[in-house]
């Protein structure tokens, strides 16, 4: 009963379009002074110590070092590197669109930013070689989705934050922790990858069975200098990623030290920014952060609301009372994912979400990193599914395709996600082989 | 920037303000983990250096490395990760006030936008005052606890501030976006204009569709 009067006031006061955060507070008062019992002091001070974890600042220090990094000349020299190493396959600029995509969206960290960088370069220069718009309008949209799969990862952040500290049993009533930021980034490298080949594979398929045209082989000299002019932008990965598993810095550590490396690289050695443009990246990614963390903050709230009620000790119990598997609870968890996909963006969804599903997820003996890897592609793929697919609106902004047409054109990479996504759920192994191998977890 | 400014404009300096306090703190909290991280790796590469260089019987070089180690071990900063919570707790505060000016707190607008224009108008604002009356609260329970800390006196783990300076943000970080609020609520009532935040803007590209998107 209470669940259903939380769940429908939620939806009800996001459903007026006001801000998911403010329709979270909203919700956490009327329930409080309601429902339950809560004193409101223990309220206040949870909205406002919510915050104060070393782990979340993470988020700010990546935005601010995407920021940077988002750049018209770094998208260029991403593809002009992609376009050396894969041009010369059948559907080179499709293949190279991919893997451009690949990069940059890891580095920058927002899809709707790689389509745009990436799509309004090479979109025109795949129509003008003589490939159909709707073809590379579909490769630049789906391929953008790929960033936060791959390391670093917002997303992932968010998921571990707002997962950890919740107290979840496993099937046999032992304690489960909660995925760390380091354990995720590891998990998703490969199935990052594996879901850029995938796409790739599928855009030289069409390609070669339609015929597209493929660019000349670059001379290795070409490639050699087109490597060299990406590899200041390419090496923040390696950065991040040498940083955390080298045992050097913590993952907000290591956050900070790529924002400081993305200036540098911005700055000195690309000169894509001067110092003029310093303020309007800062006061920028301030924004974009201050909007997250105010999320987070809500949706901590929220959450702690609901742990007070014992609604996802509840979910879980009753969903385990009805019989369900870990098998036949993920397929409820994909469509539910894929449906909130669909009109939420990934942040809210996951801060949301996953401390309900986690608690489910974890008394079903499903790991919390596979599940962290399973709830991050199904966000991916509501990136590209309409009505409110971000990456759509704005590929057919530079397409200058209908919604509708830009929705049929990423139908073959929006079916090869759906597949990846079967994979993923049920091959754990996809997920935590790395980091387990690598002696994470 | 990536923002449109279609609000009113008659809170210049306030706006100016609000800019420089977000913008210097994520430029500051950054810098502040940077350095505490060469710090870090700093004294451990020159606590390495000088048992090798003793090791290899460089005295010179072994007594250089342990002198610049001393003067680096005296310099303490375990309470960088405590300054750069407050510093980000301050951003997060006064960039979600901010936020509202560039319409980047988004919702669900998918139902709205089917509805006929007169009820479409009214849920808007509705939220609006929504988002305003919330903030307000949240304002109000900032301010009490404000109040309660400063009687007791309370002060942070490690660098020992008074804890009601600390939170002194949470009072007037929320009543100015209660402000904002207002204010995008009041120009869209009189022009019917909300500020649109363009999440897919891209620095250094020359395209129509780049800032036009969506």
């Amino acid at each position: 009963m209470t669940v259903a009067l939380i769940f429908g006031l939620l939806i009800l006061l996001m459903l007026t379009g006001m801000p998911v955060s403010i329709a979270l507070g909203l919700t956490v008062l009327t329930v409080l002074f309601t429902i339950t019992e809560v004193p409101l002091d223990a309220v206040a001070l949870k909205l406002f110590t919510g915050m104060e974890k070393f782990e979340i600042m993470a988020v700010p220090f990546f935005i601010l070092a995407g920021g940077f990094l988002t750049h018209g000349g770094v998208a260029a020299r991403m593809i002009r590197f992609a376009t050396a190493m894969v041009g010369h396959w059948p559907g080179g600029l499709g293949i190279a669109a991919v893997l451009a995509c690949a990069i940059f969206a890891a580095v920058s960290g927002s899809s709707p930013a790689t389509v745009v960088a990436i799509g309004s370069i090479l979109m025109p220069a795949m129509v003008a070689q003589g490939y159909p718009p709707k073809y590379g309008a579909g490769v630049v949209a789906s391929a953008g989705a790929l960033g936060i799969l791959i390391p670093p990862s917002i997303v992932m952040v968010l998921y571990s934050v707002a997962t950890s500290g919740m107290s979840a049993k496993g099937p046999d009533g032992q304690r489960v922790s909660a995925a760390s930021i380091d354990d995720l980034f590891m998990a998703g490298v490969i199935p990052g990858l594996t879901l850029a080949t995938l796409l790739g594979l599928v855009t030289w398929y069409i390609a070669r069975k339609n015929g597209y045209p493929r660019a000349q082989r670059a001379s290795w000299s070409e490639a050699f200098a087109a490597l060299a002019d990406s590899f200041w932008g390419l090496a923040l990965i390696a950065v991040v990623m040498g940083g955390i598993y080298g045992g050097l810095v913590t993952p907000t550590e290591a956050a900070a030290v790529s924002a400081v490396y993305a200036f540098g690289v911005a700055m000195f050695i690309y000169r894509d920014i001067g110092w003029k443009d310093v303020p309007g990246v800062l006061i920028d990614s301030a924004n974009m952060s201050a909007m997250l963390l105010y999320i987070i903050t809500n949706a901590m709230l929220f959450s702690f609301l609901l742990t007070h009620e014992q609604i996802p000790q509840s979910i879980a119990d009753w969903i385990v009372a009805q019989g369900f598997n870990w098998i036949s609870f993920l397929i409820v968890v994909n469509i539910v994912l894929l449906i909130a996909g669909t009109f939420m963006e990934p942040a809210s969804i996951t801060l949301i979400l996953a401390p309900i599903l986690f608690p489910v997820a974890a008394k079903l003996g499903i790991d919390p990193v596979h599940f962290g890897i399973i709830m991050v592609v199904n966000m991916e793929i509501g990136m590209i599914t309409p009505p409110v697919g971000l990456n759509l609106y704005v590929a057919s902004g530079i397409a200058k395709l209908g919604l509708t047409e830009m929705s049929k054109a990423v139908t073959p990479w929006l079916l090869t996600m759906l597949g990846f996504l079967v994979l993923v759920t049920y091959w754990p192994s996809l997920s935590l082989w790395l980091p387990r191998t690598l002696g994470l977890m | 920037m990536s923002t449109e400014q279609n609000g009113p404009t008659r809170f210049r300096l306030l706006d100016r303000l609000e800019e420089t306090i977000i913008g210097t703190l994520i430029a500051a909290a950054t810098l502040i983990i940077f350095v505490s991280v060469l710090h870090r790796y700093g004294l451990s590469s020159l606590g390495q250096l000088v048992g090798w260089s003793k090791a290899q019987g460089y005295i010179g070089l072994s007594d250089a490395a342990r002198w610049l180690f001393s003067i680096l071990n005296a310099i303490r900063l375990t309470w960088a990760q405590e300054l750069c919570i407050y510093l980000f707790v301050w951003m997060a505060k006064f960039g979600a006030a901010y936020g509202v000016r560039t319409g980047i707190h988004v919702g669900v607008d998918i139902l709205i936008n089917q509805l006929p224009d007169g009820l479409r108008h009214k849920t808007i604002v509705f939220g609006l005052l929504c988002g305003a009356f919330f903030t307000a609260f949240v304002g109000w329970l900032g301010a009490r606890l404000v109040v309660h800390l400063a009687h007791y006196g309370q002060t942070s783990a490690v660098l020992e501030a008074p804890m009601w300076l600390v939170y002194l943000c949470l009072p007037l970080g929320s009543f100015l976006m209660c402000f904002r609020f207002l204010q995008v609520a009041w120009h869209f009532h009189k022009t019917g204009e909300l500020p649109h935040y363009n999440a897919a803007h891209v620095s250094g590209i020359d395209t129509p569709a780049n800032g036009g998107a969506r």
